[in-house]
């Protein structure tokens, strides 16, 4: 009875509704036409009057707010923001009341799916993303994500999209995985070989070869040589194959132009019901490669980006063969590397020139050619503002707007090359992106502290006096008088540099980044608590392996041998990913230490320096360099504190008998640390160069420790057991300005001022300067 | 940062020439020119310059000490930092006697208490009029016990301590040789050269006064800088082109909401009364059509149980596509706690069939199976019979197709067998048990 009376009385309304939904309806269409021919007056017109018929539908406030963003060319994107939220809101209170108010029947699922939010949420992230905040992108989308089945497939593709590109800019290999894993099973491409794809694969690979299609016989070759290549380390064999592939470039532009950027055609066919099954294929297959890639193993990379150049064979290569490009650079063959970049023909296209640039850039800086890497960089980023000028009505320009990301590069680069302003300018810029990355806040601490190396720091001195020591010659004849002064302050007259570096600023980085890293460490912990015994074997068991991780891959070839257990591949690759991160993790905070203790010292604060070259000291499995780094700071910071006994404690950790010191530290230990460069790159000496000058050699470091035992006896009166110290000191760094003052102090102590006077004239780094007689005038 | 300025520079210089002008005026000067904050650098100068007996002449001297003295009058003599230079110079054997008596008046040392009027006298008429046969010194001890800072001064760390002053005689200047000589100072001519050696005191103390800087000379240590973090590889940012991540339009804007209406309306039916095949049929198309139609045809885990009784086939349809849903688990959770029927076995069993059952799942369902047939013993023997046989039936159907793992639920199932031996499904699933021992 009751289901009766209400079927009349739906039948009843739906009559009325039928009309009014045929009009509106129409209208919708029409909006839709005019939005996908860019006409946005026309149907921003057409969606106000639908809102007049429809009051607050949010979809129609949705799609407005949409248009209004496109007419004003992507300007305004906080707008958008706001605009979007105030209608998921809405939405959200819509769908509560019905669930309340209507009873159960078969209404329900419809008025619910009226006010679903799901475009809208996406739209957000999609603003998010193209506004850099991955991290915000990929926590929006996440529940998007847990409730993805009932989803239209194109919407879900383009939540899974959006969330691993996110997950790739965050480098959250988990969170990638997790939303990977769901894609797979979605649409079927599987890690490591996959049964149907691979033998259909082999079988055009195989007509490939037969029509001398030059692509699949180069990636053939390429995997087959390299290996030769690694096996004998032949660097002839390597020339050879670069002929040979130069050769089969040559002739392959002759026979038929490579194919431009996929662009990822297969977003453009939004609307139409289904998507091409193979282009989501090949493009999950290029997203699991950028997965290895991430995770750097690179040897299962490179097989999966053979697999990927075969399913790219009928379409379009080029970001197969950029990604082989990033493979060989990650690899080191920085040759290779570029031959690749290059025959992908990214740099043709407007759009991706600037992409070209920076990555080429990026290969000429690990070559170590500074030079040419900053010239590429700058192209790079002036392709980027060309084509912000150029289209600035499409959003996605905005995220193909990559100058953020090339401006972190230019940092590093002028950070290298000892220009730590300029260096700090590009971090600061980059810090829209990266402020949530504690390496970040490391580089611009590194900035401050190379700025007062170089004496550019505002309160510091200018470089010619830095570090020199002067003595002021006063008075004529009898009345002559020698001042000694070490760093003379000189004013700075008006030198309005721009940055404010300063090591006040270095302190807030050093601690903003160590609360960063302390923050992901203790998320990884509160994550991994439960594979924590896995990753502790791994980490027993593959001690020798981080820089790629051999003995996984080797079972993981062995295992893909017998077919299937990719599954485990992943897994492992992830969990020597989490490895490898852990290392570097640990490595940070080691450098963190040593400059929060630097830092401090400089501010003539020995207490937190102190206590902060006492965690470096307290760390486990510290580099040797920076257990050096501790001792030397601790000690000092102690001296400052009154505590000689325990300074000299940890100055004569190193004493070898009475009076000699051992190397604190090998030029080996430098190596780890030298990038975790794979053993077979073939540019090794390259790359040496390109650092040798940041690091601290071993020998100086025996000079800092006679020097500062010597300084620690004089300190204390004994300057016959510090006199030896001195000359050893001396000895190893014969122009240290404070060798030479400790020196001249300890002979003056024992009344040998002649000594003392002689020793500052040998010294190369003593400038003798006349008084300022200009007192006398007034 | 040297310590004074110029001006002030010139204005110490110039009081410590005013050999001539009672002392107190000179002091009255003093504190007329400097405030209370500059006292300490000045202080600091003259006892630079005071270290070296030679430099300063003895009026300058005194007048030197004087303004030590004055700056600090407020205070304890323990607390002026610079006491125990003064009291170094009164004990100093060395020193002149009346430098030496003159810094006891202004400690008022026993008989020494004639500070003011010493005051009221210029430097010079002092030195004239000292009586040179004083002779009644303190030991340097004493001076300390009664005056000296027993605190740890201003010092602040042990190379403050021990820094050393850092005024060195120039080498080139013999030893010896006594400054204060007139003999380099011969008079030359206006325009002639001046004999080497000449040279000028003025003009060496006010460059002194003017070059001094805080703090003195003490052992250095290095620091070394820590080295830059290692640019890894994957630091410098390899870009990719990423997907175009476009804004969507919403093109469910005032769409036909009608869509799959027709298998709402069926499925509304269909918990109500058994659909016609041709009504199935439509229901299992449509289904097939739109692979996300499941999710809006409106059965809910609620309604679940009501379409599995008119409906099963329908119901395993539904249940099959929703596998990968979130909500899968409170869809069998309706599943296990609905009454059992032959419908819901039938169900369950296809759908074993079909997708892959959790097992937490299929334990329970059979464990609700048995319970049902063991209370159903209160009701009706006819239908508990016909419960045992279909749970019998579907058991071994499980069993048979390996779905479940008898060994977890061996005991259960042994126990269920016996107390229903008396019905033939249950001997005979008590005979697959045993084969499969």
């Amino acid at each position: 009875m009751d289901s009766i009376s209400s079927d009349a009385a739906r039948d009843g309304s739906i009559c009325d509704e039928a009309i009014v939904l045929s009009v509106t309806s129409a209208l919708a269409k029409d909006a839709l036409s005019y939005f996908q021919s860019g006409k946005f007056h026309e149907c921003i017109d057409i969606l106000i009057q639908l809102n007049h018929k429809k009051r607050n539908d949010p979809k129609v406030l949705h799609n407005i707010a949409i248009a209004e963003y496109f007419k004003n060319a992507c300007s305004n994107s906080k707008k958008l923001l706001e605009d979007l939220n105030t209608v998921k809101k809405q939405s959200e209170e819509f769908a509560k009341e019905p669930l309340e108010a209507v009873n159960p029947g078969s209404n329900v699922s419809v008025s619910k799916h009226q006010f679903d939010s799901t475009i809208t949420t996406l739209n957000i992230a999609v603003t998010w993303f193209h506004l850099h905040q991955y991290a915000k992108c990929l926590s929006i989308l996440d529940p998007l994500f847990l409730n993805i089945e009932p989803l239209d497939e194109t919407i879900a593709l383009q939540i899974c999209f959006l969330m691993l590109d996110s997950a790739l800019a965050c480098h959250d290999a988990v969170k990638f995985l997790e939303v990977f894993g769901h894609l797979d099973k979605s649409f079927g491409v599987g890690f490591g070989t996959h049964e149907e794809i691979g033998s259909t694969m082999q079988l055009s690979s195989n007509q490939v070869s037969k029509t001398s299609s030059l692509l699949s016989s180069s990636a053939a070759s390429d995997a087959l040589k390299s290996d030769l290549a690694a096996a004998e380390s032949g660097l002839c064999e390597e020339g050879l194959e670069y002929d040979n592939v130069l050769a089969e470039i040559e002739a392959e532009k002759r026979m038929k132009p490579v194919g431009h950027i996929p662009a990822n055609n297969l977003l453009k066919t939004i609307g139409e019901r289904s998507i091409l099954t193979v282009d989501v294929k090949l493009e999950l297959q290029l997203y699991k490669v950028r997965f290895l890639l991430l995770t750097r193993n690179v040897k299962l990379a490179k097989r999966e980006v053979k697999h990927a150049m075969n399913i790219a064979q009928k379409r379009d290569s080029s970001m197969a063969l950029l990604l082989k490009s990033q493979l060989e650079y990650a690899h080191g063959n920085h040759r290779k590397a570029i031959k690749l970049l290059l025959v992908s023909g990214i740099q043709k296209e407007l759009r991706t020139s600037g992409i070209f640039n920076n990555n080429l850039g990026c290969i000429y800086y690990q070559l170590g050619k500074y030079q040419a890497a900053s010239v590429l960089f700058s192209k790079a980023l002036r392709n980027c503002s060309s084509l912000r000028k150029d289209n600035p009505v499409k959003l996605f320009s905005l995220s193909q707007d990559k100058s953020l990301l090339i401006t972190y590069n230019c940092g590093v680069l002028y950070l290298a090359c000892g220009k730590p302003l300029l260096a700090a300018q590009c971090f600061q810029k980059a810090s829209l992106v990266f402020c949530r990355q504690p390496l970040l806040w490391l580089r611009i601490a590194e900035c401050c502290i190379l700025a007062l190396q170089k004496g550019l720091l505002e309160e510091g001195n200018t470089s010619s006096d830095r570090s020199e020591i002067r003595v002021h010659v006063i008075g004529k004849g009898k009345w002559r008088q020698l001042m000694m002064e070490e760093n003379g302050f000189v004013e700075l007259g008006g030198s309005a540099q721009w940055p404010k570096l300063s090591l006040p600023l270095a302190r807030v980085c050093l601690s903003n980044s160590m609360y960063l890293l302390n923050v992901s460490l203790m998320n990884d912990y509160s994550k991994s608590d439960l594979e924590s015994p896995l990753s502790v074997m791994i980490n027993e068991t593959k001690e020798a392996s981080w820089s790629d991780h051999g003995d996984a891959d080797t079972n993981s070839e062995l295992k893909e041998a017998k077919g299937g257990m990719n599954q485990d591949i992943i897994q492992n690759s992830l969990s020597a990913y989490k490895d490898i991160r852990r290392r570097e993790n640990h490595l940070l905070k080691q450098a963190l230490l040593a400059n929060m203790a630097y830092v401090e010292l400089e501010l003539e604060n020995p207490i937190k320096a102190l206590s902060a070259a006492n965690s470096l000291l307290q760390l486990p499995d510290c580099s040797k360099i920076y257990v050096f780094l501790g001792h030397i700071y601790a000690a000092e910071a102690l001296c400052l504190l009154n505590r000689p006994g325990e300074a000299g404690a940890h100055l004569s950790a190193y004493l070898l008998g009475q009076e000699d010191f051992k190397l604190p530290f090998a030029q080996e230990d430098f190596d780890p640390w030298r990038m975790n460069m794979s053993s077979d790159c073939e540019e090794t000496s390259d790359c040496s160069t390109g650092n040798a000058r940041d690091s601290l050699k071993p020998e100086e470091a025996r000079g800092a420790l006679f020097a500062n035992l010597a300084a620690l006896f004089a300190t204390q009166g004994h300057y016959d057991q510090a006199r030896p110290f001195i000359q050893h000191a001396l000895a190893l760094l014969p122009s240290n300005v404070q060798a030479t003052i400790t020196a001249v102090y300890i002979d003056l102590m024992v009344g040998r001022s002649q000594d003392a006077v002689a020793r500052l004239k040998q010294c190369t780094r003593v400038s003798f300067v006349p008084g300022r007689l200009e007192v006398r005038a007034s | 940062m040297t310590i004074m300025k110029m001006e002030e520079t010139a204005i110490v210089w110039t009081l410590l020439q005013s050999d001539l002008r009672p002392i107190q005026d000179v002091l009255a000067e003093f504190n007329s020119k400097f405030t209370r904050s500059r006292y300490f650098p000045v202080c600091s100068s003259l006892s630079i310059l005071l270290q070296d007996p030679m430099i300063l002449r003895s009026t300058d001297r005194l007048i030197a000490f004087a303004i030590m003295h004055q700056c600090y009058s407020s205070v304890k003599p323990s607390l002026n930092p610079f006491v125990s230079e003064m009291i170094n110079a009164a004990c100093n054997e060395q020193a002149e006697k009346y430098e030496r008596a003159f810094l006891l008046h202004l400690f008022q040392w026993n008989s020494y208490n004639n500070a003011k009027e010493i005051f009221k006298l210029s430097a010079a008429d002092y030195i004239k009029t000292f009586d040179p046969s004083t002779n009644d010194f303190p030991e340097l001890g004493e001076l300390q016990r009664e005056y000296g800072n027993k605190a740890d001064g201003p010092s602040s760390h042990m190379f403050a301590d021990y820094a050393l002053k850092k005024l060195l005689h120039d080498p080139d200047v013999p030893r010896g040789c006594d400054p204060n000589s007139p003999e380099f100072d011969v008079q030359v001519q206006p325009g002639g050269i001046s004999k080497i050696g000449s040279g000028d005191r003025n003009e060496a103390i006010s460059g002194i006064l003017g070059s001094l800087t805080m703090g003195g000379l003490a052992p250095r240590w290095i620091r070394p800088c820590p080295p830059r973090y290692p640019v890894h590889q994957s630091e410098l940012l390899w870009i990719d082109p990423d997907n175009k991540h476009e804004l969507v339009w919403d093109d469910k804007m005032c769409a036909d909401t009608s869509r799959g209406a027709t298998v709402r309306d069926l499925l509304v039916k269909g918990l109500k009364v058994t659909l016609s095949p041709t009504e199935q049929e439509d229901i299992t198309t449509a289904l097939s059509n739109d692979p996300k139609l499941v999710y809006h045809c409106g059965i809910t885990p609620r309604k679940l149980p009501q379409l599995v009784e008119h409906n099963p086939q329908i119901a395993v349809e539904i249940l099959t596509k929703l596998i990968n849903s979130p909500e899968i688990v409170d869809y069998f959770t309706a599943l296990v706690s609905m009454e059992m029927s032959l419908h819901s076995m039938e169900v369950v069993n296809r759908l074993t069939t079909a997708v892959e059952l959790p097992k937490e799942f299929i334990r329970m369902f059979i464990t609700n199976c048995i319970s049902s047939c063991e209370n159903a013993k209160q009701q009706d023997k006819y239908m508990q019979n016909r419960l045992v046989r279909l749970v019998c039936v579907f058991l071994q159907s499980l069993i048979r197709n390996n779905i479940i793992d008898v060994k977890d639920l061996f005991i259960e199932v042994q126990a269920f067998c016996i107390d229903f031996s008396r019905v033939r499904e249950a001997a005979g699933l008590f005979r697959l048990l045993k084969t499969l021992e």
